[in-house]
């Protein structure tokens, strides 16, 4: 199996290192995404992403500029719409819940990205494509795209660790020993914005957001303290990810589904051996 | 001043007792109140919540923030904490305190994710941040505080896994690790059993006799009796506030609370006579 996968490394390395670093990175910034219990906020801001991609696409077949159309272009709309939607996720609308603007967010995204490419040639497999997950398609440039991310995702955690759990858990709390609240939530979500925006065109959605929450959400099951998360969460992505090419390209299986059902199998594996220990 | 407390918190063996606690620690800073607030007033949009309040807050002092749900004691303490602003009128701090290292603070509940497992140790250490300090320091910190309210041998455990009390305990060392001037306290008896809030009481009347600074939102008269030395009491937008001496009489007191039947208090009896 392993020889087989070397094999493919020549062809698909792009593809390979920027799905491990995309699970390394978005398994850091799920940390706090599962710390915070907004799994829901996650999967809204991974659909707004790719809402933006579909109308990156829906300008260009409409307006005739492929500039539109293109691998900038689209990137920097997913992830523009990305951030969009992790600032408003965070917050109440007057007295509508939190929970109630991300469930707004996540069937606006969904429904206008489908409504966007219905007509035009090819739009709704590109949406499907999108919601899917396909990882073949990651060139170099990608590869080096995330490499920078993942340097600044670690580089944020060594330096502003505590500080960003202490916003996280307690925003109160955290105001009152002289954080700005409205920095840090503005960074929050450009973090995250940018982490599913970057991930969403190279990755698709289910990846985006299996990577996010699942390696999170075992790791959670696993560790006696926050802290640890920090470093057991990646290596359950990465070993996920690794695994799952691995087998993936043995068996003619799409990776990134591969991964997400590995990840799957490993939470309800920690489910089961909790609930044996309890 | 820090040093001064910090020697005699080391120092400190014998506690007071309660019917001692009339007189703070004085010291060269209790010149200069800690907290003065001039003709504050806070309103949520057209709403007022409270009107032109004034008092000072000095060193040693320990404060009760006293009136009925809704008179604006939290929104008051979250104004201080720099959450909400003043419509009028402001509060000064203490020079030492205005980069806000050396406030600590206590919120009534902790929003932590439950399912999240945090030892003792972790939580705590939650409350450095924003300071910039060595790893030796830190640790320091963390022993000095987990020490103060007896915590040592929960260090690792987990913190869901405590009682109510004991919780209420690690919020207080995460306040304590910064080693504060000054401690801001939001209904922290709140949910707990008697015999745990008086034994939580005793640890911060200990704490304020060794200097510490104490203003703490509470509805309870009858231990505002016993610990305060100042109140605060919360009333339709006024705050009436002076030490307890003069304060908590009946008179004043069933003006506050209507007709409800007084806890028995010291300087009631004496408003009597």
């Amino acid at each position: 199996m392993f020889d087989d996968f070397v094999s493919s490394w020549g062809l698909f390395y792009p593809s390979y290192i920027t799905g491990w670093l995309v699970a390394f990175s978005l398994s850091l910034v799920g940390v706090f995404v599962v710390a915070k219990d907004q799994i829901f906020i996650s999967a809204a801001v991974a659909q707004a992403s790719s809402f933006g991609v579909a109308l990156g696409l829906w300008l260009s077949l409409a307006t005739g500029i492929a500039w539109f159309g293109s691998d900038v272009a689209l990137m920097n709309s997913a992830v523009l719409f990305a951030v969009l939607a992790a600032l408003f996720s965070s917050h109440s609308i007057r007295r509508d819940s939190v929970e109630a603007v991300t469930g707004w967010i996540f069937l606006s995204a969904s429904s206008g990205a489908m409504l966007l490419l219905t007509h035009s040639p090819h739009g709704t497999e590109e949406v499907h494509r999108l919601l899917a997950s396909s990882l073949i398609g990651a060139t170099q440039f990608d590869m080096w795209v995330f490499v920078g991310f993942a340097v600044f995702t670690v580089f944020m955690l060594l330096r502003y660790w505590q500080a960003l759990l202490l916003f996280t858990l307690d925003p109160r709390m955290a105001a009152t020993t002289g954080l700005s609240v409205w920095r840090w939530g503005v960074f929050k979500a450009l973090w995250l914005g940018l982490a599913v925006g970057l991930s969403i065109r190279v990755s698709g959605m289910l990846y985006v957001f299996a990577c996010l929450v699942l390696p999170a959400l075992v790791a959670k099951r696993l560790c006696g303290e926050i802290g640890r998360l920090l470093w057991v969460t990646p290596i359950i992505a990465l070993f996920a990810s690794g695994f799952g090419f691995v087998f993936a390209n043995h068996y003619d299986f799409p990776p990134g589904q591969v991964t997400v059902a590995v990840l799957c199998s490993l939470l309800v594996l920690v489910w089961f051996l909790r609930a044996n220990q309890e | 001043m820090f040093k001064e407390w910090r020697q005699s918190l080391v120092s400190a063996k014998n506690i007071l007792p309660v019917e001692q606690r009339e007189k703070p620690v004085i010291n060269q800073e209790n010149q200069i109140p800690l907290l003065q607030v001039e003709n504050l007033s806070l309103a949520y949009g057209k709403r007022v919540i409270l009107e032109n309040v004034s008092f000072e807050v000095h060193a040693g002092e320990f404060w009760f923030l006293l009136g009925s749900n809704g008179m604006g004691k939290t929104s008051f303490l979250n104004c201080l904490l720099g959450l909400i602003p003043a419509q009028h009128g402001a509060y000064h701090l203490h020079p030492v305190l205005r980069s806000r290292a050396r406030i600590g603070f206590v919120p009534q509940q902790c929003s932590f994710n439950p399912s999240l497992a945090t030892s003792v140790r972790e939580f705590v250490s939650l409350g450095l941040v924003g300071i910039e300090t060595h790893k030796s320091e830190r640790e320091a910190a963390l022993h000095f505080a987990l020490q103060q309210l007896n915590l040592t041998a929960f260090a690792q455990r987990n913190y869901w896994s405590l009682s109510g009390g004991q919780q209420q305990r690690v919020r207080v060392a995460r306040a304590l690790v910064r080693r504060p001037y000054f401690l801001l306290m939001d209904e922290p008896t709140n949910g707990l059993d008697l015999a745990v809030q008086s034994a939580l009481l005793e640890d911060l009347a200990r704490l304020q006799h060794e200097g510490l600074t104490i203003l703490l939102v509470s509805h309870d008269l009858q231990l505002a009796t016993q610990y305060a030395t100042h109140v605060a009491l919360f009333n339709s937008g006024k705050v009436q506030a002076g030490t307890a001496a003069d304060l908590l009489t009946t008179p004043i007191l069933k003006q506050l609370y209507g007709t409800q039947q007084l806890p028995h208090c010291p300087h009631c009896l004496t408003a009597h006579v």
